[in-house]
């Protein structure tokens, strides 16, 4: 491999890492909040990737019951973007509303939300299918605006073209994680997720409305994977509505390297996974999805707590 | 504060041969929070051993380092002269130590036999296709299995309730279903967490008659947390205190009684 | 009856197979299990039939030789019970969750390994898997002893000691181990017997099916399975057998019967795509109004006889 192509694939690796850490936060937060995962969040990638589709002026095609449609608007990208993840964060607030609270208010095993979030997660793709039918829709080509189709990292004698829409994908999940480590680590709000996260019940005493940051976390986590089914989506293009199932899968891979319910393992597992999956020889690409599941076993096996988790004690 | 014991220097003489458990040095750490604090004494065959203490003393903490439910951060555990600090509980319960747990831990949506029938999973032999295909050797097996809970749960009163699921069960047959279950186990060694939790004083008087029979029925060695002063005097050949994770007395019940440290410790919490 | 033996042998043979995949999900959920793994063990054998009939073992007779058809399930069971223990022991070492994800992730790997390996047929699979039988109905004369032994086998295991471990482990894990229960050994035993029946399921259902590729067995399938072991009840194994029945054919006497015209057309059209929909649904609606659950406690209650549990005299 020359240096040149040691580059791209260094760059192309962060590029997909960086949105695999996105992802991954999104689980992370309700992990962290309730101990339980959200087997639905892929399902909240999908439908983000839709929204912005939509609010860019997309159109449907002509299967499903929404053939042809599309809505009156088309939106930059930037906005389209903000948009589509906005609507997904509520569609997390929904999904917690339904399929998370019922039973938590009753006190139910919390393997219990992971079924009914499974059942989410089987509802909604189909539900789009037999909305939007199951095409490949594309983003238009100048999706990003201006920006010309590669950007050179190298210099004029050795040239290390990277496609614009990686960088792109990389600086919005820079952004974005940059906000959300400033959210959640200095702010008012953030101290107050932490100690819900950390003891609810003592939270609660202390006069936090758990049930209102429960509600906020959800919406955040949903916001995450909405941003990150768009720039997916965006930058190669949304092949059906099971093409958030995959992501939504390895995520969790990358959530149990980096740790069960740890942000900054979500972060770094994400870029790990991101980079394996670069370096595939391109002669075993085909096997490039099964990487992030060889690194769950893997874990499993060595270290269950994953690079930062912490060994949780049972309650006897 | 208490100065912590840590010699057995009032115990009466001991051979290895009739200590049954011995508690060396054990201490059990969560992050900072000490709960069981460089503890150690001996348990004799066949003595009925009180642990007392103040609400949070590790006494319970204690009990679960020893039968393997938690590790130890520190010191050992021996059994009958086997080391048995890093043994899985299963492995601890199959060498004949059982337990009770304070917040009663029965298989709620099983029946009362088939809690006491599962205790004696360690003594069964038959496997899972001689079972399934009803041969006679695990038929037989099944019977024996069913006559021996039974007979435990007669022995609690309970044997006209084999039937009925634990968790219809008042707090108090619970309790008493719990024990059946452990008596299953055919242990040497039986540890019960607070026994006469919700009893009234005849209650408690008959669960220290009954107590005192299971020992000499099934030649047990018990040991007792409770938290009903009164009880464990009567009851106990010997008493550990602690408070605070440490070990601060040791000895028969009138030299418990009036150790100073123990009123403080007592009086403090109450 | 002939004619309705063709028109509905398929989804006869259908109803009963399902039935035995329920049970796979059933059996580990015993244990207090929520394994997704049983379409990956049911994708295997499905392989393990396709590659063993159609380039391995030749026979002279007009079709496949039922002997073969036993053998062929026979290795995939075996060759399940194997796999099992390689991704069960270091996922049931750990908490439940990992069990899930560490299954998922076990499907996944098996769907990109059937895509991509040559001996797999890639993307496209593989045709043309010989037939021991003429028509479907007639699969039934494995299909049906197949499920009735299973249910026999799940019915006697909740009877005898080793299944009463099991149970005593979903209860309360930690009672069970202090009780001398070995929780990891037990668990194990338990998602290895559910992977068993996948393998032996899917090795059938290759011959059925005809052709076999990396679109069975895929996370949709797990969750569908879910729903047909929640929706029949998890109160005895006859729930698992029910909803996996009635899941399977509900959709389609729907459909026959919009075609028909008594019902509406856009509701046989929605079974015939939304079915995965529905499940869906049906598995919100069950965990969230099922009044214990179904994998925690009221996986028992009254309904199984309590006789037996009389001593014998």
């Amino acid at each position: 491999m020359t240096f040149t192509q040691f580059l791209q694939q260094l760059l192309n690796g962060l590029s997909i890492g960086s949105v695999y850490a996105i992802f991954a936060l999104g689980y992370t937060l309700v992990f962290s909040i309730l101990g339980v995962i959200n087997f639905a969040h892929g399902a909240v990638f999908t439908l983000g990737a839709y929204f912005t589709y939509t609010l860019m002026g997309g159109v449907f095609s002509f299967n499903g019951l929404l053939a042809n449609a599309s809505v009156p608007v088309e939106l930059p990208f930037a906005l389209a973007l903000i948009m589509g993840a906005l609507l997904a964060g509520l569609m997390g607030v929904l999904i917690e509303r339904v399929a998370f609270r019922p039973l938590r208010k009753r006190g139910a095993d919390p393997l219990l939300s992971l079924v009914s979030s499974l059942g989410i997660a089987i509802m909604i793709p189909n539900l789009i299918q037999y909305l939007v039918g199951a095409e490949i829709y594309t983003f238009p080509a100048s999706a990003y605006g201006g920006l010309p189709a590669a950007i050179n990292f190298g210099t004029i004698e050795n040239p290390v073209p990277v496609r614009s829409t990686q960088v792109v994908i990389f600086a919005v999940s820079v952004v974005i994680l940059v906000i959300l480590t400033y959210l959640i680590g200095y702010t008012r709000f953030g101290k107050a997720l932490r100690a819900v996260a950390e003891d609810a019940t003592t939270a609660s005493l202390l006069g936090i409305n758990t049930d209102r940051y429960i509600l906020l976390t959800f919406f955040l986590s949903g916001f995450l994977g909405g941003v990150a089914g768009t720039l997916v989506g965006s930058s190669v293009s949304i092949a059906g509505p099971y093409f958030g199932l995959a992501f939504g899968l390895k995520g969790l891979a990358v959530i149990v390297l980096g740790g069960l319910g740890s942000i900054p393992g979500a972060v770094v597992a994400g870029l790990v996974i991101g980079l394996a999956e670069a370096f595939v020889p391109s002669q075993y690409s085909g096997y490039k999805d099964a990487v992030a599941f060889a690194i769950l076993f893997i874990v499993l096996l060595v270290r269950p707590r994953g690079l930062f988790g912490r060994t949780l004690l049972q309650k006897v | 504060m208490n100065e912590a014991i840590t010699e057995t220097v009032a115990e009466p003489a001991q051979t290895d041969e009739t200590v049954i458990l011995k508690v060396n040095q054990v201490s059990r750490r969560f992050g900072g929070l000490v709960a069981v604090n460089n503890v150690s004494f001996s348990v004799q065959e066949g003595e009925i051993f009180g642990l007392i203490g103040p609400n949070g003393a590790g006494k319970t903490t204690l009990f679960n380092v020893i039968t393997g439910l938690i590790p130890a951060s520190s010191g050992n555990l021996i059994y009958k002269g086997e080391n048995i600090t890093r043994r899985s509980p299963h492995r601890i319960a199959s060498k004949g130590i059982a337990r009770t747990f304070q917040n009663i831990r029965l298989f709620g949506n099983l029946t009362a036999l088939e809690n006491v029938m599962i205790a004696r999973h360690v003594h069964g032999r038959a496997g899972i296709l001689s079972g399934v295909f009803g041969l006679p050797a695990a038929r037989n097996e099944e019977r024996a299995t069913q006559q021996r809970a039974l007979e435990l749960l007669n022995l609690v009163g309970l044997g006209n309730r084999a039937d009925e699921n634990a968790r219809n069960f008042a707090y108090g047959d619970q309790r008493r279903v719990e024990i059946a279950r452990a008596l299953a186990l055919d242990p040497t060694l039986l540890l019960l967490d607070e026994p006469a939790a919700g009893m009234n004083s005849n209650e408690k008087a008959d669960l220290s008659q009954f107590i005192r029979e299971l020992r000499h029925r099934f030649n047990l060695t018990i040991v007792l947390i409770e938290h009903h002063v009164p009880l464990v005097m009567g009851l106990c050949d010997r008493i550990a205190v602690l408070d605070f994770g440490l070990l601060i007395a040791l000895g028969d019940p009138a030299k418990v009684q009036n150790d100073p440290g123990v009123i403080e410790a007592y009086l403090g919490a109450e | 009856m002939a004619e309705f033996f063709a028109t509905y042998g398929f989804l006869i043979v259908s109803m009963v197979l399902a039935a035995v995949l329920a049970l796979s999900l059933y059996v580990p959920l015993m244990a207090g299990q929520l394994s997704l793994a049983s379409p990956g063990f049911y994708a295997l054998g499905g392989y393990i039939t396709a590659v063993m009939s159609t380039k391995m073992l030749t026979y002279d007779s007009e079709t496949f030789p039922i002997p073969f058809v036993l053998l062929e399930m026979l290795v995939a069971g075996l060759a399940c019970g194997v796999l099992a223990l390689i991704v069960g022991i270091p996922a049931l070492r750990l908490r439940g969750i990992y069990l899930a994800l560490a299954t998922i992730a076990f499907v996944e790997i098996v769907r990109v390994l059937a895509l991509n390996l040559e001996i797999t047929g890639g993307a496209i699979g593989i045709f043309g898997i010989p037939q021991p039988f003429n028509t479907q109905i007639e699969y039934l004369w494995v299909a049906g002893p197949l499920l009735l032994i299973t249910m026999l086998f799940v019915y006697r295991l909740e009877r005898i000691r080793a299944g009463r471990a099991f149970l005593a482990i979903r209860e309360d894990e930690l009672a069970a181990d202090a009780m001398g229960i070995d929780p990891t050994t037990n668990k194990v035993l338990a998602f290895t017997m559910g992977a068993i029946l996948a393998g032996v399921v899917g090795a059938l259902s290759a011959h059925f099916i005809n052709t076999w590729n990396a679109r069975q067995g895929t996370f949709d399938a797990s969750i569908a399975l879910l729903a047909f072991v929640l929706i029949g009840g998890s109160r005895t194994f006859l729930g698992p057998v029910v909803g996996g029945m009635a899941l399977t054919a509900l959709p389609e006497i729907l459909r026959t019967l919009s075609g028909a015209g008594s019902l509406p057309a856009w509701l046989g059209e929605f079974m015939k795509d939304g079915r995965f929909i529905i499940f869906g649904v049906l598995l919100v609606i069950g965990t969230v109004f099922l009044p214990h659950g179904f994998i925690g406690p009221n996986l028992f209650s009254g309904s199984r006889g309590r006789k037996e549990s009389r001593p014998l005299p």
